[in-house]
């Protein structure tokens, strides 16, 4: 679920017209722990997702006279974040090029509300196991979607598809989990 | 076919992506199929906790810290890109004065306390006790009445033993190469590898003896670490600090000396006067009273009152093991003439 995020586009003109600091931490605070999520998903560490979000954040401090022309922040973010998780990957596997399909992505589905008594530990791992299978980006658009509240348009611009596509990897996704849900309460 | 529909627009409505008329679809469908409201349900739930992964990262607050100051120098606000005021850059000019004095007061705080170590036990033998200790290194300490000795409990981690002593004490040091063995006074300092010695330093004393049974030990006396004194086997180095006065530090003006010790024989006894305390055996040889007083004071816990000018001068020898206070004056009597008084902790003498 999104966070109520602040006004993004009034942090983005202060820090673009007067530098500041201030809005800047604000930005900061309500952009890194998704683009941290997102990086850890496709880096697979903590400490390099830390640092690659952390660049990504500079990156936009270092541009900010420019940021105002950006439509949309958030995508922009995580476009910077998508590139420099690539770049990373491709400078420590040295051989040859990584793509976003390649990377493994490993999807969480949690369920800590003790009182969803539907969601037990055995079915969220079924669940989890049904995920599997999905291919790399269809459980990337998943992720960004769920766990980032990204609309279509939003995640088809940070993974360079179509919004069909990412309908379509979404519809996937869920058909997938329903599979489970079928057998698991002998619906329709 | 209806299924799949059904999950088409569950999956958009989650997204946040249905149209109004697909919702309007989805909401006739599920009550056509009323199954389909566990999909629902339960994507909903799985929708909703996304973000409490263990991917999250609460402490935002602090990753912002660090951020800062990792990127310091992209931060700083464009105050400092302009041409700075020349105030301000006084400002910082004390500023930066300010820190670098601290800093040098913090170093040389630090670089004077460097030597004390941290002592975290102290043994305390009081008046007329004598203690028997053996330190975590193994080195074996006979502490005489009176005596205090602090070391560290983690001696036998560091690369240098030290201890801390004031009073006398005899060591028998347990053998470490590489990690020599240093024992502090107020006046003097010892450094040994593995050896037996006997250190004398009250600070009621005007002399600091160290005698040196076997082994050798490097001697340093406090004020002018320099000068390094080696002293060899049965020898004793005698720091007389009479003279408060000097400054120069030659060794006639320290007053000094190194001497050999040699047994005193009492009776059909040989005994070595410095080390035999920790016998439990107090020998004096041809001894004024007045030099004997502060020994007798520790050695039997009690306070000496010469009243007889006459009675200070009496010089005695003599071995006393197991007497108490009223059997060693008695026996004392039975040398020289002097009557005494005792009370309680108190022995006045005239």
């Amino acid at each position: 679920m999104p966070k109520p995020s602040p006004d993004l586009t009034s942090l983005i003109c202060d820090i673009a017209l007067y530098d500041s600091e201030n809005a800047y931490e604000k930005l900061f605070k309500s952009l890194f722990p998704a683009l941290y999520r997102f990086c850890n998903c496709l880096l697979k560490s903590r400490e390099l997702a830390e640092e690659v979000a952390n660049d990504v954040m500079i990156t936009l401090w270092k541009n900010r006279k420019k940021l105002p022309e950006v439509q949309n922040i958030k995508v922009y973010a995580f476009v910077i974040a998508r590139n420099l998780c690539l770049n990373s990957l491709n400078k420590h596997a040295r051989k040859e090029l990584i793509f976003l399909e390649d990377i493994e992505v490993q999807i969480v589905l949690d369920t800590l509300n003790p009182e969803q008594i539907l969601i037990n530990d055995e079915l969220k791992k079924k669940l989890e196991q049904a995920t599997e299978s999905l291919p790399n980006r269809c459980k990337l658009v998943f992720k960004l979607i769920k766990e980032d509240g990204l609309s279509y348009k939003q995640t088809a611009d940070i993974l360079n598809i179509s919004t069909k596509t990412v309908d379509a990897h979404l519809v996937t996704a869920v058909k997938k989990l329903t599979a489970v849900l079928k057998v698991e309460f002998n619906l329709m | 076919m209806k299924r799949s529909r059904i999950i088409e627009l569950l999956a958009r409505k989650m997204a946040g992506e249905a149209t109004q008329r697909e919702l309007e679809e989805l909401t006739e469908l599920i009550n056509s199929f009323p199954d389909a409201v566990y999909y629902d349900e339960v994507l909903q739930q799985i929708w909703l906790n996304s973000d409490e992964g263990p991917d999250s990262c609460p402490d935002i607050d602090r990753i912002y810290q660090c951020h800062k100051l990792k990127f310091y120098d992209e931060l700083v606000t464009p105050e400092q890109e302009n041409p700075v005021p020349v105030l301000s850059q006084y400002k910082k000019l004390s500023g930066a004065l300010l820190a670098l004095c601290i800093l040098f007061f913090i170093g040389i705080f630090y670089l004077g306390h460097k030597d004390n170590e941290v002592f975290n036990t102290q043994i305390i033998a009081g008046k007329g006790v004598r203690k028997n200790v053996k330190l975590p290194d193994g080195t074996v300490v006979w502490l005489n009445a009176d005596s205090k000795l602090s070391y560290n409990t983690a001696i036998n981690h560091k690369d240098v033993r030290v201890v801390h002593l004031t009073g006398e004490a005899f060591f028998d040091v347990a053998h470490r190469q590489s990690h020599p063995f240093i024992v502090r006074t107020d006046k003097i300092s010892i450094k040994v590898l593995g050896t037996a010695f006997n250190v004398k330093a009250y600070p009621v004393d005007e002399k600091s003896v160290a005698t040196l049974l076997r082994g050798s030990i490097e001697l340093s006396v406090n004020k002018n670490s320099s000068q390094k004194i080696i002293l060899n086997p049965l020898e004793k180095f005698v720091l007389d600090d009479d003279k408060q006065g000097v400054m120069k530090m030659d060794e006639q003006d320290m007053s000094l000396m190194i001497e050999h010790i040699v047994p005193v024989r009492i009776g059909n006894y040989e005994y070595i006067e410095e080390v035999s305390w920790k016998n439990n055996t107090l020998v004096f040889h041809n001894e004024t009273f007045e030099d004997l007083k502060p020994r007798m004071e520790r050695w039997f816990n009690i306070r000496v009152h010469l009243n007889s000018e006459k009675a200070k001068s009496y010089r005695f020898t003599g071995v006393f093991k197991n007497e108490n206070i009223k059997e060693a004056l008695t026996a004392m009597q039975l040398i020289k003439p002097f009557t005494f008084n005792l009370k309680a902790h108190d022995v006045i003498i005239y």
